[in-house]
């Protein structure tokens, strides 16, 4: 049995949306929780960030279909979506502008629930642990994070496995973060910790970030 | 020379004060500025004789204010008519039901309230005050029809003659069928999808024996027609979550017949939501619309936020019956299309993130 899995959110996104043809990254998520070698915690910010994922998911898919019924459908002034949805959605409408709504919408139903079934299977059988309940999460702690790192959703993940890193043996923080917590920013987080709170003995979990391990 | 003025008498401030409240829902303070020759005390006493009377009701009190709404008792969700629309409706009703009384008929809720929709939205009549929602079961008017209640022709309607001759041509026409029928083509006549396709849901849901597929081409369309408001965004949201549950249990293959009791529950409690926000739509759009803070904060705010608690414990239901079956589900052997794996393509680095 390997080390205990802290599990990001993207991780479990990922897994759901594996097919034959995904990426490396997508591929190695998969394969990761499928080859489960250790026990996997989640936090409950992840929970809630699955939740809006599928949630956001659902309203991209409809502001597609907004525009299929209606080409004068504006997809940028949408409140179905955000600023960084434009150029998908714009690529998803070119592709299937042709199909019927009725077709298009055939489509995207198989695609986001046969993800959120993966997920809520994943989320009741795999799961070994879920730790941090929202209210438990430390708001000064995530303050403290998001001075490193911009992205308030990860923040509290980060914190939530801070927390319970406290008193337990080291376990791994899975992520497929390319972004926010590479190597190098983890680190640099682990260090900014050091500095300023060497006091407050945060010990952090070892990264195991996919998408840069073979 | 000093000429005296009359004092106003009790019952002349009171008609004031609900004539006043027929707009909105106001404070003692706002009362005592709108109504001449009087002060707070006195506005403040003939409230509390008003709400002895259940004329009034209470509905903010702390310390520093105190807010009062007219109880009209006859319009869905208390929502406010004038007296002169109210006196109007009466006429309006009790025209329907002599028609329909000549003919040895005793009409339905349903058909008077459509025929009076037909009425009042014909130029002709020149009713268009009088204000028309739509909700559950489609276009009614604001004040609610009563079959037990007398309405009688009070006050005579300006063109009576020209309604008189709407009203007979609605009765010839529709005095045969039955409510539902006359519901469903006023559905149609005004294009109303969402109502069109809840019609189709509901119909098929009571049947005893349906095929997954006749419901979920219905939801799949729902889905599709499904109001899109920046301001409430949750009508999407729930409609969302109430189909994809259901389509969940058909891609495990679940046959949906076998749920149609806690299917219906769902889909029942979804339209209650969104038939709340169709009448909050009727009323803070078009001819008069209300402010749409006032309708929320006095009116229909609290319906829905119970409407959607009980949307959520019918969603309970349904999530308890996927998640028992989903232990012997094999998620990996959904079949994936072409289609539906290019789009996974073009989203792979879809986060979600604002």
């Amino acid at each position: 049995m390997g080390k205990d899995n802290f599990l990001d959110t993207n991780i479990i996104f990922h897994y759901s949306n594996y097919t034959d043809t995904a990426s490396k990254i997508i591929e190695k998520c998969y394969f990761f929780v499928k080859n489960k070698s250790g026990r996997f915690i989640l936090c409950w910010a992840v929970l809630k960030e699955l939740e809006e994922i599928t949630k956001k998911r659902a309203r991209f898919h409809k502001a597609i279909i907004e525009k299929i019924k209606d080409t004068t459908y504006s997809i940028e002034d949408s409140p179905l979506i955000s600023f960084r949805d434009i150029p998908f959605a714009k690529q998803i409408y070119e592709k299937y502008k042709n199909k019927s709504k009725e077709e298009i919408e055939k489509l995207f139903q198989i695609e986001r629930n046969s993800s959120e079934l993966k997920i809520k299977k994943f989320i009741q059988f795999s799961i070994d642990e879920r730790g941090i309940s929202l209210n438990q999460i430390d708001g000064e702690l995530i303050n403290k994070i998001h001075n490193i790192i911009p992205n308030h959703a990860d923040c509290k993940i980060l914190a939530s496995a801070l927390q319970l890193q406290k008193d337990r043996e080291l376990f791994l923080f899975v992520t497929a973060d390319g972004k926010d917590l590479d190597p190098n920013g983890y680190e640099f987080l682990k260090g900014q910790f050091e500095i300023n709170y060497s006091k407050e003995n945060w010990k952090f979990p070892e990264l195991l970030n996919l998408v840069y391990t073979n | 020379m000093v000429i005296k003025q009359n004092r106003k008498s009790s019952q002349q401030i009171k008609e004031e004060i609900l004539s006043q409240l027929e707009l909105q829902p106001l404070s003692v303070e706002q009362l005592r500025k709108n109504i001449k020759d009087s002060n707070w005390s006195t506005v403040n006493k003939y409230l509390e004789e008003l709400k002895e009377d259940a004329r009034v009701r209470e509905i903010v009190s702390t310390d520093k204010i105190k807010i009062y709404q007219k109880i009209m008792g006859d319009t869905y969700f208390d929502l406010p008519i004038t007296e002169n629309q109210r006196k109007k409706f009466h006429s309006l009703f009790a025209m329907i039901f002599a028609e329909y009384k000549k003919r040895n008929k005793m009409p339905t809720k349903t058909s008077v309230a459509k025929c009076a929709v037909h009425v009042i939205d014909n130029e002709k009549a020149e009713l268009k005050d009088l204000p028309i929602v739509w909700y559950l079961y489609g276009m009614v008017p604001l004040m609610a029809v009563e079959t037990t209640t007398e309405y009688s022709e009070g006050f005579i309607l300006e063109k009576r003659k020209e309604i008189q001759k709407i009203i007979i041509e609605f009765v010839d026409e529709n005095g045969e069928k039955r409510s539902s029928q006359i519901q469903k083509e006023q559905h149609k006549r005004y294009n109303e999808e969402t109502y069109v396709l809840s019609d189709e849901i509901f119909e098929i849901l009571n049947k005893p024996e349906f095929d997954n597929k006749e419901i979920l081409s219905l939801l799949s369309k729902f889905f599709i027609a499904c109001p899109v408001d920046q301001e409430f965004l949750e009508i999407f949201d729930l409609t969302n979550s109430v189909i994809a549950i259901i389509q969940k249990m058909d891609l495990m293959n679940l046959s949906l017949q076998q749920y149609r009791k806690e299917i219906l529950l769902a889909f029942d409690s979804l339209w209650k939501f969104i038939a709340l926000y169709k009448l909050y739509k009727s009323r803070t759009e078009g001819i008069k619309p209300m402010k749409k803070e006032i309708i929320l904060n006095f009116y229909l705010g609290g319906a829905i936020g119970e409407r959607k608690r009980g949307i959520g414990e019918s969603l309970s239901e349904l999530n308890s019956i996927y998640f028992n079956k989903l232990a012997d589900f094999d998620v990996d052997k959904i079949e994936l299309s072409e289609d539906v794996k290019e789009i996974r393509k073009i989203m792979e680095n879809w986060t979600g993130e604002d």
